[in-house]
């Protein structure tokens, strides 16, 4: 390994993703970097804000994964004031986070990476996004349209809003659910259910042209971090955590997320506003790659058993049956998205059956009573992590915040090395094909920037091929 | 004739008010019949540049680099529109403002000596003339349609110019303040989001930003006199979305000063 090549700050191109190949002396490539180049400062500014505006402050770190903000935030307040909130409190939450995995799913396979997939990688990229699958496919565009106005329905019905809604709270909830809201939901639940399956069928018909992919894009072992019940089944907020292994070996199990820092190191890059945390445990030294974890969809099904839901689980045996008990291609992130919206439907469902739903109290209310306090859920993304001190007035002393894509950060830094190393060969062959294939290996991983920076259309994209002695010797921007 | 352009441009944001145009999916599905939606093409030399007939910006002004790009992006756009509390206000970053920011990265970085950063996190306005600001955390959908497709059409967006208490008397809420003693916002707050926060009994904490002319210090001191709420709680109410918003800005100074005034007095 060479030295890393550090990025002048002045060249850094905001709101690109930027990506660096480094070649070693016999010019094969050596390394791949993501970088992230965007840097808001929540961790310093939310010092000295009351505990109680964290929901809604931390919210605003991210408009695609608010509510994994609000659920994470409002878990660590209510850690910080020790209460257990009440039961329909629980639902409710439940209920918005099921919405949220729906949303964002859906969001990432429609809107994102279905033009590749069902396009072709190779399509003209005036047309490759998805007012041309539009075009091409209305049908598939208007499903996605609905499913993700479903998942927004859901959400705004525990939150008012779909966007940094209000209605998570510390201690609970801000208002009980109604009929009149569950009944809507109901409404949705047999045209989206059929919509997601009908997802799966194409997701599952387009799978044997993309058996390349599946062997070069992120196809390592790693280890898998996330939520999973003792029993195996899916877990997507309460409850703790695991870790296992490519060979589906359990490393930790139902180990409290509350001490997260005894399992977890963070390393602060040179290259990136990215921190990349790693599992301590297995990491000796300087190099935190053999700490490498993958969290997010893949990780929990790969953690989990079963999701405990009939389609969804049926599903989940034909992808086992094809690819092993455990996936380890980041390609197969896809299919772990649609099945995880089918799950989180067939979740939503059993939930519109529970009278407990729609009864109150929904909010318990206390003052502080820890110091600290850690919350933390399954964004759709993967486990995020809320960490809050106080002081005895409540009012905000420190903030940890350790979000999904700084997780994958290193598996995805593997995955456009592999990528890289299949499709670069020397400074000449920086093509559009080649870009195509990196931009889909990290979008594969859905970072929060893939959508952020580019919702709709391509990835802008910086991508420099870096000489052992740092020099950039070819260098390729797309717009 | 050809459609016109129309281009989004990400700063310093969470890309909810974005992701707010996507989720008007039907209508943004119509909008791209209309015009040509050439998201993020970052002019450079090399590449043909814009222009661009309209360009909508998120998010706030934070890096030396983006200081020069939003010029550039001004330079390339017909009409240009800021978006959302980031882009009008510097948004909730803005709060560093208040603070230093090389405690900031040493705090959040193990090499903040890459971390190429401005001290302020300052809003579009600050650095280019902008032709209309929309306000709001994240902005409200319909509000952002109307006034595209008006700017479009080569008329002036119809937005509400009045406050969000007037919203509240509107829909028939009861006022949080009379009736509950709970510190609001709304009487100072530019109106479009339909008084939500009120309507479930909370307190609008000023998510769509200052109105035209607000009466900032008549409401914190009738906050302060007739409700209690303290010097610094109330400084910290005007600080979270719209911190850098001049209106807020000046009145949290002004509670800042008193409050230490207060402090000097005691000791
Ligand atoms: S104004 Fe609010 S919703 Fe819009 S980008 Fe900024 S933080 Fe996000
Ligand atoms: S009531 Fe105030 S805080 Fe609530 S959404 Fe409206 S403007 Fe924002």
């Amino acid at each position: 390994m060479h030295d890393i090549h550090v990025i002048d700050p002045v060249t850094r191109i905001e709101g690109h993703a930027k990506i660096t190949l480094h070649l070693d002396d016999g010019g094969s490539i050596a390394d791949a970097r993501f970088h992230v180049t965007e840097f808001r400062g929540f961790e310093e500014f939310c010092r000295g804000r009351p505990l109680d505006e964290m929901p809604a402050l931390t919210a605003r770190t991210c408009g695609i994964c608010p509510v994994s903000h609000l659920l994470a935030g409002a878990k660590a307040t209510d850690a910080l004031c020790a209460v257990r909130i009440p039961p329909p409190a629980v639902l409710q939450r439940r209920l918005a986070n099921l919405g949220q995995i729906v949303q964002s799913h859906v969001l990432s396979f429609f809107h994102l990476s279905a033009p590749d997939l069902l396009l072709g990688m190779e399509s003209d990229p005036a047309v490759r996004n998805v007012f041309g699958l539009m075009a091409a496919e209305p049908e598939i565009v208007r499903r996605g349209i609905r499913l993700r106005q479903f998942g927004q329905e859901v959400i705004a019905s525990v939150a008012f809003d779909k966007i940094h809604g209000g209605g998570i709270v510390t201690g609970g909830v801000a208002e009980p659910f109604t009929t009149a809201k569950r009944d809507a939901v109901v409404g949705w639940l047999d045209e989206v259910h059929a919509s997601a399956l009908a997802t799966w069928d194409l997701l599952w018909s387009v799978t044997d042209q993309f058996a390349d992919e599946i062997a070069i894009f992120g196809d390592f072992d790693s280890l898998y971090l996330s939520h999973c019940l003792p029993d195996g089944t899916w877990e997507h907020i309460d409850g703790n955590l695991r870790i296992t292994g490519a060979d589906g070996q359990i490393v930790v199990d139902q180990f409290d997320p509350a001490d997260y820092l005894e399992l977890l190191g963070e390393s602060g890059k040179t290259d990136s506003y990215l921190k990349a945390p790693y599992y301590k445990p297995y990491v000796d030294g300087d190099d935190p790659r053999p700490g490498m974890y993958r969290v997010g969809p893949l990780a929990r099904i790969n953690n989990a058993e079963r999701f405990g839901t009939p389609e969804a689980d049926a599903r989940l045996a034909l992808l086992r049956e094809r690819f092993g008990r455990t996936a380890t291609s980041a390609f197969l992130y896809h299919h772990a998205r649609v099945l995880e919206v089918i799950a989180s439907i067939e979740r939503i469902a059993a939930l519109m059956d529970d009278p407990e739903l729609l009864t109150w109290p929904v909010r318990a209310d206390a003052g502080v009573n820890a110091l600290r306090g850690v919350g933390a859920s399954e964004a759709p993304r993967g486990t995020l992590f809320h960490d809050y001190s106080v002081d005895r007035q409540g009012l905000i002393t420190g903030v940890n915040l350790v979000i999904a894509t700084g997780q994958n950060d290193l598996a995805i830094n593997r995955t456009i090395t592999d990528i890289a190393r299949a499709y670069v060969h020397g400074p000449d062959d920086l093509t559009d094909g080649a870009l195509n294939r990196i931009e889909a290996g990290v979008r594969a991983y859905d970072p929060c920037l893939s959508c952020s920076t580019h919702a709709v259309g391509q990835m802008p994209m910086v991508v420099e091929l870096v000489a052992p002695d740092g020099e950039v010797i070819a260098h390729r921007r797309r717009d | 004739m050809s459609r016109p352009s129309l281009a989004v441009w990400k700063f310093a944001s969470c890309d909810g008010c974005q992701l707010s145009l996507l989720s008007a999916e039907d209508e943004l599905l119509t909008l791209a019949e209309e015009v040509h939606i050439a998201h993020f093409l970052e002019a450079t030399r090399e590449v043909a540049p814009g222009p661009y007939d309209v360009s909508l910006v998120e998010g706030s002004i934070t890096t030396p680099a983006d200081a020069e790009r939003i010029r550039h992006v001004r330079s390339i756009s017909g009409t240009l529109i800021t978006i959302g509390a980031c882009a009008t206000a510097g948004g909730i970053q803005a709060l560093r403002n208040l603070a230093d920011v090389e405690a900031y990265t040493n705090l959040v970085y193990a090499h903040p000596e890459y971390v190429s950063t401005l001290a302020e996190s300052t809003s579009i306005a600050q650095h280019v003339p902008v032709d209309f600001e929309l306000r709001g955390c994240p902005v409200e959908v319909p509000q952002l349609l109307e006034v595209v497709s008006a700017l479009l059409a080569g008329r002036k967006p119809v937005t509400p110019p009045h406050a969000v208490c007037l919203e509240c008397k509107l829909r028939g809420a009861v006022c949080v303040m009379v009736a509950h003693g709970t510190p609001c916002l709304g009487p100072i707050t530019q109106a479009g989001c339909g008084a939500r926060c009120p309507a479930f009994n909370r307190g609008c904490y000023g998510c769509f930003g200052p109105m035209e002319t607000p009466n900032t210090a008549s409401l914190s001191d009738r906050l302060h006199d007739e409700l209690g709420v303290d010097d610094d709680d109330l400084a910290r109410l005007l600080r979270t979305f719209n911190a850098d918003a001049p209106e807020f800005r000046a009145e949290a100074r002004r509670r800042d000063s008193i409050a230490a005034a207060r402090e000097e007095a005691t000791t």
